[in-house]
């Protein structure tokens, strides 16, 4: 296997169905602030954490849990309980972002391993040898940011592992450090574990289309028939030197799927599917599709259309190769 | 309000549909969520607060909805001529095969929502946490009727593949495709 494909799961209905759709591996979180899906309804229980991992063990999968906010001064009980929970499930490894949680798990879970969430930001040299040779991180997520001749550059100038996001809902701001959603609603993906919280978010309609608000801040408005995007602030359309645009990035979803064989090359350890908070149905074909996409690279064989086969579930209808390519310069 | 979207029934089985809407359905319904209560507690504890919120579903292609309180083995399911909807704290319109997708989990909400083929309006976090609730409770038609063993399996690839027929015959979306 040349390339891991590690897949989303928002619940254990989700685990199941990426093993069983050729995950290699699958990352999951607690139901609590402790990772940056806590939607409401979503995520794992210990109790179900323990029972996913030994399904996914069972059949071959490895299962990384995200550690991966940023903990909150004085009040660690969460992120330290997550951290022992996940040793107790049985976990593969754990993705974490935040320094002091780091230090925990390296001190007193020294048989953890440890992934660098791409909520670090690490995307120098410098950045990722301090958290390798400090905490002992062994894999770090990329930042999605650079493009794929920079990757191949940082993989030459480090000793661990790397991992990129290859197909999902795309941030276009550097993960850990946007503020949109703090300023619209006070709570964050970085410290709550949330993006435009749900309970912020509201719909309406009227003759001219549906109009989304997010505390009240009206975000966009989508006209009879015009494809939709997730309910954030850096996909919101506004007006801005007399113009409407979408300011900040398009409603669009990733998809780096063209560059599998460049990824490998690169020296990238693993692949990776955003997507906690969605379906089954997105689970189960986008790992699919993406496994036969792996697959074929590693044969030696040509690309799979993953563009044409997974349209219908991309954001705002749309598809890009994000930063990796970088046309626009 | 939402615009006719492909997917939805075609004229003559909307008719026909039309009676249901006076049979027992909210009953009935009632003693299945209550019944699948009994049977799988975590998929309600895994709803919380939400459990005591309510949902309206309409289907945009019948004269008739549903408001359902999914609060565990105290559950209720009501069905209503659309011109009695009474209001509530969430309210999700598709049509009917689309809101069978979301249900069984063929569809990804996120997706149907990007495509526009289901409209929302009230408490979003409510009906996203019922959303992931009915994601992990893997509900089968067989759940619904209360039909278990061998007579499950039936009931559920029959069930099952009536209604990959319909999807394909309505032109209602597939997983995967473009919509």
């Amino acid at each position: 296997m040349s390339l891991e494909l590690v897949c989303p799961a928002g619940t254990p209905s989700a685990l199941r169905a990426a093993v069983e759709a050729g995950a290699h591996s699958v990352y999951c979180g607690f139901r609590d602030e402790t990772n940056a899906r806590n939607f409401p309804g979503l995520n794992f229980s210990p109790d179900e954490m323990i029972e996913g991992v030994r399904f996914a063990h069972a059949h071959g999968a490895k299962v990384l849990v995200a550690i991966n906010t940023f903990a909150k001064a004085g009040a660690m009980d969460a992120w330290k309980a997550a951290l022992a929970n996940a040793e107790k499930a049985g976990a593969d490894a754990v993705i974490l972002a935040d320094l002091a949680v780091l230090d925990h798990a390296a001190t007193h879970h020294p048989n953890l391993r440890l992934h660098l969430s791409v909520q670090a930001a690490a995307a120098t040299p410098e950045a990722i040898a301090f958290y390798a040779d400090t905490f002992g991180v062994k894999r770090v997520v990329m930042p999605r940011v650079l493009s794929v001749e920079e990757i191949a550059k940082l993989n030459a100038a480090i000793d661990v592992e790397t991992e990129a996001f290859v197909f999902g809902g795309l941030c276009p701001m550097t993960e850990g450090r946007c503020s949109l959603s703090s300023y619209a609603t006070g709570k964050s993906p970085n410290l709550t574990g949330v993006c435009s919280p749900p309970e912020h978010v509201a719909y309406s309609e009227d003759r001219n289309g549906t109009a989304t608000r997010l505390n009240g801040f009206t975000i966009d408005r989508f006209g009879a028939g015009e494809q939709a995007g997730y309910p954030t602030l850096c996909k919101g359309r506004f007006v801005a030197g007399g113009k409407t645009s979408y300011l900040f990035e398009d409603p669009v979803s990733l998809n780096a799927a063209s560059l599998i064989a460049a990824f490998a090359k690169a020296g990238i350890t693993a692949l990776k599917i955003e997507g906690r908070q969605r379906g089954k149905g997105y689970v189960t074909e986008v790992v699919r599709t993406f496994r036969a996409a792996v697959d074929a690279i590693d044969a030696g064989g040509t690309e799979v259309e993953v563009g044409r086969l997974l349209a219908g579930l991309v954001e705002g209808g749309r598809q890009t190769s994000g930063a990796y390519k970088k046309t626009w310069r | 309000m939402a615009e006719h979207f492909r997917g939805e029934l075609p004229r003559l089985l909307r008719i026909l549909a039309a009676p249901a809407g006076f049979l027992p359905l909210g009953p009935a319904l009632t003693l299945a969520v209550r019944r699948f209560a009994r049977r799988k507690p975590a998929v309600f504890d895994r709803l919380g607060e939400y459990g005591k919120c309510s949902f309206l579903i309409e289907p945009s292609d019948l004269d008739f909805s549903f408001l359902m309180v999914p609060d565990g083995v105290r559950s209720e399911v009501r069905c209503m001529r659309r011109r009695a909807t009474q209001p509530a704290d969430v309210t999700v319109r598709a049509p009917l095969l689309v809101l069978l997708g979301l249900l069984d989990g063929t569809l990804d909400g996120d997706a149907m929502f990007f495509n526009r083929a289901i409209s929302v309006s009230g408490r979003t976090d409510s009906l996203v946490a019922l959303r992931n609730a009915i994601e992990d409770a893997e509900l089968t038609p067989a759940d619904f009727v209360g039909a278990t063993g061998g007579l499950g399996k039936l009931v559920d690839r029959s069930v099952i593949g009536g209604l990959g027929l319909a999807r394909r015959f309505t032109g209602s979306p597939i997983p995967g495709e473009p919509s």
